[in-house]
C-alpha cells in the first residue's frame, strides 16, 4: 500500500502537532488523545516502510511513556532521577512534534516541498533557505561522523580536555565543509534558474486527494477536542 | 536586475547558516534538562558557541534582509519544535535590529558587527518567555508534565520577571565578547585559507 500525501497536508499537520505539544496534557483523556496523535506519524512511518525509524521512535515514546506514569512523581528527588526526569520530560514533551516533523522531512521531496510552497504563496526567500535548511540536517550529522572519524584515526579524542579546544576542533571543520557544500549548491541552484525572474513551474502536480482531506479532518477534531477539554471545561 | 536584491545563493547561505546555529542550540538546550541553572547558563554558553559561525556568516551578508530571514526561519523552527509562538516577535524583532545595525555600517565595519551580533542573541532570552509571561500554569504545566517540584521551584527562581533583565543584558554582552572571540577564530582559520 502506497499513500502519498500532499506536502500541505503535512505542514498542516506539524502545525497542529506543535500546537498540542505547546498544551501540557492534563488529565487521562487528554493524555489519550496526544497518544493517539503521535501514533499517527508512527503509523505513516510503518506505511511508508521505514520500519527502522518507526520502531524506534515507537520504542523511545513508549519507554519514557511507562517511566514518567509509572515511576516519577513530583517528589522524587536525587540527582539521577532528576536527569531522568529531565530526557523522559522532554522525550514524551516535545517528542510528538520531532517524530511529525522528522516523517514530513524525510518523505517529501524537495520538488514537491518548493512546489506547495508556491501554491501557498510563500516568498521565495523564505521557502527555499527552507528547504536548505530542511535538507542541511543530515548533511550535518554524516559531516560531523566523518569529522570525528578522521579525529579517532589520528587519536585526538577530547581536544586535551581543553573544552574551548573541544569546541574548536569539531566546529571548524565542520564549517569548512558546510562553506563548501553551499558553493555547490548555489552552483546546482543557479543552472535550475531559481534566479529567474519569471514564475518557475514544477513537474509535480499537487492534488488534495481523499487521504488529505480526512487526514486534515482529523487533526482538526483533534485540536478542537484538546482544546475544548483543556479550557473550556 | 537590481543588486541589492537577494539572490538564490544568498538564501543558500542564509539556510546552511541557520541549521548550524539550530543544532548548535539544541545540543546546549539538551544539557539544560540536567538542572534548571543551566537554562539560565544559556545566555552565557550560546552566544559563545554560535559566535564562530555568525561571524562566518557576518562576513558573507552584504545585502539587506538575510539576517532578518534568519530570524524568522528560526522562528519557524523553534515554533515547529515546541518552544511555542510567544517568542517569535521577539526572534523577529531581534533580527530586523540586528540587520539594522549591520546595515548602518554597510555589514564591513567590525564594531558595528559586534553590536549587531549581541542584539542578535538576544533571541535566546525568547525560549524562556512562556516562563514569564504565564509563570503560574506553565509551572503548573510543568509539574503536570512530570517534572519535580525542586526543578520547578529552581527553574523559576532563576528565571523569573526580575532575573529577565539582568538575563538579557548577559545576552547582549556575551554576544559581544562571543563576536570578538569568533572574529579572531574566522581570522584563524577561514581568512588563511583563502574561503572568506
Amino acid at each position: 500500500m502506497h499513500i502519498a500525501l500532499d506536502p500541505r497536508t503535512k505542514l498542516y499537520m506539524i502545525l497542529v502537532v506543535s500546537m498540542v505539544v505547546l498544551m501540557t496534557a492534563t488529565t487521562p483523556f487528554l493524555w489519550g488523545v496526544r497518544i493517539f496523535m503521535t501514533m499517527v506519524p508512527i503509523t505513516l512511518l510503518f506505511i511508508e516502510k521505514k520500519y527502522a525509524s518507526a520502531i524506534r521512535f515507537l520504542i523511545f515514546y513508549g519507554v519514557a511513556l511507562v517511566l514518567t506514569f509509572f515511576f516519577l512523581s513530583e517528589d522524587s528527588s536525587g540527582i539521577l532521577t532528576a536527569i531522568l526526569i529531565g530526557y523522559c520530560g522532554i522525550v514524551v514533551q516535545f517528542m510528538p512534534a520531532m517524530i511529525t516533523a522528522w516523517y514530513c522531512v524525510r518523505t517529501t521531496k524537495i520538488d514537491e516541498f518548493m512546489s506547495a510552497m508556491q501554491k501557498l504563496h510563500v516568498p521565495d526567500g523564505i521557502a527555499i533557505s527552507l528547504a536548505v535548511v530542511m535538507r542541511f540536517f543530515p548533511t550535518i550529522k554524516e559531516e560531523y561522523g566523518s569529522i570525528r572519524d578522521a579525529m579517532k584515526m589520528r587519536g585526538i579524542s577530547f581536544g586535551g580536555g581543553n573544552a574551548l579546544k573541544m569546541v574548536e576542533y569539531r566546529m571548524i571543520p565542520l564549517l569548512f565543509s558546510c562553506v563548501n557544500i553551499g558553493d555547490e549548491l548555489s552552483a546546482a541552484a543557479i543552472t535550475r534558474g531559481l534566479d529567474g525572474n519569471v514564475k518557475r513551474t514544477s513537474i509535480v502536480e499537487l492534488k488534495l486527494r481523499t487521504a488529505d482531506i480526512l487526514l486534515m479532518l482529523v487533526f482538526t477534531t483533534v485540536l478542537g477536542i484538546f482544546i475544548y477539554c483543556k479550557y473550556f471545561r | 536586475m537590481n543588486s541589492s536584491k537577494l539572490k538564490a545563493k544568498d538564501f543558500i547561505t542564509v539556510g546552511i547558516f541557520t541549521a548550524i546555529l539550530i543544532v548548535v542550540e539544541f545540543l546546549c538546550g539538551m544539557l539544560g534538562y540536567i538542572h534548571p541553572y543551566i537554562v539560565a547558563s544559556y545566555v552565557v554558553m550560546i552566544p559563545l558557541v554560535g559566535a564562530i559561525p555568525m561571524m562566518l556568516f557576518y562576513t558573507k551578508v552584504e545585502k539587506f534582509g538575510m539576517i532578518t530571514i534568519m530570524s524568522v526561519l528560526i522562528a519557524i523552527i523553534m515554533f515547529v519544535l515546541g518552544m511555542g509562538y510567544l517568542g517569535a516577535p521577539l526572534i523577529v524583532a531581534a533580527g530586523v535590529i540586528a540587520d539594522l545595525i549591520a546595515k548602518s555600517g554597510k555589514y564591513k565595519s567590525f564594531k558595528k558587527t559586534i553590536i549587531s551580533y549581541g542584539v542578535f542573541c538576544l533571541w535566546i532570552c525568547a525560549n524562556y518567555f512562556p516562563v514569564i509571561v504565564t509563570a503560574d500554569s506553565y509551572r503548573k504545566d510543568l509539574l503536570d508534565g512530570g517534572y519535580s517540584a525542586e526543578y520547578c521551584d529552581d527553574l523559576f527562581r532563576a528565571i523569573n520577571e526580575k532575573t529577565i533583565a539582568v538575563l538579557l543584558i548577559l545576552c547582549f554582552v556575551f554576544g559581544c565578547i562571543g563576536a570578538v572571540i569568533g572574529k579572531k577564530v574566522v581570522k584563524k582559520h577561514f581568512e588563511k585559507a583563502g574561503i572568506v
